[in-house]
């Protein structure tokens, strides 16, 4: 599998149009309860592009609950999420989605083809299939992801990393300027997250915001711009090397003492792991 | 089908259940996938008091005010499922299945109750009662055509209108509903023409089947396709051939033993599907079955050949015997890899770089496990004995480079060298 895949000259442009200064997600005050337990309490946080924005914390923080409800996906119980100043209804096909691999049953019978056409369906709209001109946008997003060989497999014929490989091609194919991936990396071999990460940069380089649902805070060290730390409230958020401070992971982690020790030590080394 | 011998009656009940039975593999396939079988199987139980209602209020059975009672009595009892689950905390399939069984028994308390005085047969809800569905006919441009022919012929062509031109939507809400969503797909209102188009085929399917047996036109003929192929539409295709010829056949097949027809075609939809468990390409039983049956013969050979080498080498005495070995001995000997000889076999040259793969995999293994892993000498060659069977050459090269390929194995013998015929990676 070759790493990310450079841009050569005939690379169509990510963008439809010319960019505006930089895609912006701003959360405003939100609160989300499931079953009248809430989840996450009045998050306030603004995002700006082009950026590879990390969103960290421990295990039931909420991080990828705060992408559903940006989504509205959950509902929400208090507060706004706009996208470029606007709600999302407005603005859906500039967001692309990725959702944690395990939500799917990667035994459906479609081709991984398939799944990455679903990101030219918004912009097709009813009633139109996709002709020539989406699959061949689709095989480029493949190759972007350096599956370009496998478009014809069925989908569960495909490694854990291939698969979230798919996921983000089917992202990619939907030409977003906001991306938002939940867990991209969980049970992804090293090589699709090389991939994976070579790809959200070139996606930064074009000018998109990507905002990424993480839990390994080494890695986000070396990856990420930006990142928020959250824990059911959002406990800071800004420039990687601000954000993650031992004073910061103490809140962030104060349940999980071993976590916490590990993590400064992590930090502290800048991320760098064997 | 009447020059055939086969009498026209006959010829439009078959007709009848074809359509029927398209329909509801075409509403099935995309139950199936998107694992709601159950809620299929709720919902065609679950529309009978929907049926009831509509034929009190005056609807002709089969009728439009049929499929709207129906429909309504799908929704609630989707909506009861998953309202039973979130409100009294009951796992939703337990919600299913309360609601559809209360549902079910309220329209057979109905129709029982008042069958005096609407035109609804218990028997026919129940079971169905295709053998008759010529003798109910309607006249249509000059022809008498069977209205349950009819009505399975509009309803096949509604949903089949609705699932072409909801196609790709559908396909992406049901296999990644939080992404459909996301990207604006109307998620529940798909889900709600679903669980309507499974109203209305059902509705249809109870002429053929009935109430008890319509989920067999439903889910089986999917399900068997789903064994078979790997692409949405070839599934639905696949499933609306296997239900009609099922139909055809089954109603053939009673029609000569003179039994129930529906009752006939779940059967042999059955039939079909055992058969496609059985063969399915890869993971069907048969299949799996040969391919352990291969291992074990590659095994079988490779251990013969082992066992030469080794008797040559002077650290095992006797070969091995018994009816697989001496058959591994014969095909060996036609590959020219060993010959005969006054006392038994050896190895020609050509299969000696074979042999010495085996045992060079599995000494590896033992070095390996012997340096790595605190495991008594005797306990090293069980797991080389299986293992030297898996390994190619890649991971024999990191085992040598690991234990030094020059020292012996942990009982002290000789560790073969690279051989140019070894494989390349595991089979």
């Amino acid at each position: 599998m070759a790493a990310a895949a450079p841009a050569g000259p005939n690379r169509v442009p990510l963008h439809p149009g010319p960019l505006h200064p930089g895609p912006v997600v701003e959360f405003h005050d939100v609160t989300v309860a499931y079953a009248g337990r809430p989840v996450l309490w009045n998050v306030d946080l603004v995002i700006r592009g082009p950026a590879v924005y990390g969103i960290v914390g421990p295990n039931g923080a909420g991080k990828s609950t705060l992408l559903k409800a940006a989504l509205g996906l959950v509902p929400l119980a208090g507060g706004n999420v706009c996208f470029d100043g606007a709600p999302l209804a407005t603005v859906r096909s500039r967001v692309g989605y990725v959702p944690q691999r395990e939500t799917v049953d990667w035994g459906f019978p479609v081709s991984v083809m398939d799944v990455v056409l679903m990101g030219t369906y918004g912009h097709l709209g009813w009633f139109r299939r996709p002709g020539r001109r989406e699959r061949a946008w689709a095989a480029e997003c493949l190759e972007r992801v350096g599956l370009a060989d496998l478009a014809g497999r069925q989908i569960g014929r495909l490694s854990g990393g291939q698969q979230q490989r798919v996921f983000l091609a089917r992202a990619l194919a939907q030409r977003a300027e906001i991306y938002l991936l939940d867990e991209p990396m969980a049970g992804v071999d090293a090589g699709s997250q090389e991939t994976i990460f070579g790809v959200l940069g070139t996606l930064r380089a074009a000018g998109c915001l990507v905002i990424v649902v993480h839990h390994d805070l080494r890695s986000a060290v070396t990856w990420f711009d930006a990142v928020a730390l959250i824990d059911m409230r959002l406990v800071a958020a800004g420039p990687t090397g601000a954000v993650l401070t031992p004073e910061n992971l103490r809140r962030t982690y104060s349940g999980q003492p071993a976590v916490l020790e590990e993590l400064s030590r992590a930090v502290a080394t800048g991320g760098r792991t064997p | 089908m009447n020059g055939a011998g086969i009498d026209p009656l006959h010829a439009w009940n078959i007709a009848t259940a074809m359509v029927v039975a398209a329909g509801c593999a075409l509403v099935g396939s995309l139950l199936v996938v998107r694992r709601m079988s159950l809620l299929g199987d709720a919902i065609s139980h679950a529309v009978l008091p929907g049926i009831v209602l509509a034929v009190m209020a005056g609807s002709r059975p089969g009728g439009l005010g049929v499929m709207v009672g129906a429909v309504a009595a799908a929704i609630v009892t989707a909506w009861l499922s998953a309202g039973l689950a979130a409100g009294a905390g009951v796992a939703e399939d337990a919600g299913t299945g309360v609601a559809f069984t209360t549902l079910f028994a309220l329209g057979v308390v109905l129709v029982s109750a008042f069958a005096a005085r609407i035109d609804l047969d218990a028997a026919c809800v129940l079971y169905g009662e295709l053998e008759l569905a010529a003798f109910d006919t309607v006249s249509l441009a000059g022809w008498e055509v069977p209205r349950g022919f009819l009505t399975g012929t509009l309803v096949l062509a509604g949903v089949a209108a609705a699932a072409l031109a909801t196609w790709k939507e559908q396909v992406f809400a049901a296999f990644d509903p939080a992404a459909a969503q996301a990207a604006g797909v109307p998620v529940t209102i798909l889900s709600v023409g679903l669980l309507a188009a499974t109203a209305v085929t059902t509705v249809a399917g109870f002429g053929v089947a009935g109430a008890v047996l319509v989920v067999a036109l439903l889910v089986v003929p999917a399900a068997a396709a789903e064994l078979l192929v790997d692409r949405l539409h070839r599934v639905v295709a696949l499933a609306a051939v296997i239900g009609m010829a099922a139909a055809a056949m089954g109603y053939v097949a009673a029609w000569q033993l003179d039994t129930s027809a529906a009752g006939m075609i779940a059967v042999v939809l059955g039939g079909c599907y055992l058969l496609a468990a059985l063969f399915a390409p890869g993971d069907g039983l048969v299949a799996r079955l040969v391919a352990v049956m291969l291992l074990r013969w590659r095994v079988v050979r490779e251990d013969f050949l082992a066992a030469l080498w080794r008797q040559a080498e002077g650290t095992v005495i006797a070969g091995p015997r018994g009816v697989l070995p001496t058959l591994a001995a014969v095909s060996l000997a036609a590959e020219g890899a060993v010959e005969r000889t006054a006392g038994g076999w050896r190895l020609t040259a050509a299969g000696r770089g074979h042999a010495e793969t085996i045992v060079r995999s599995h000494r590896l293994w033992e070095a390996w496990l012997g340096r790595n892993v605190e495991l008594p000498l005797d306990h090293l060659h069980p797991p080389a004995e299986w293992v030297e069977h898996h390994i190619g050459r890649d991971v024999r090269a990191r085992l040598a480079a690991e234990v030094g390929d020059r020292t012996g194995d942990p009982h002290g013998r000789v560790i073969p060298p690279e051989s140019p015929a070894g494989r390349e990676g595991p089979a």
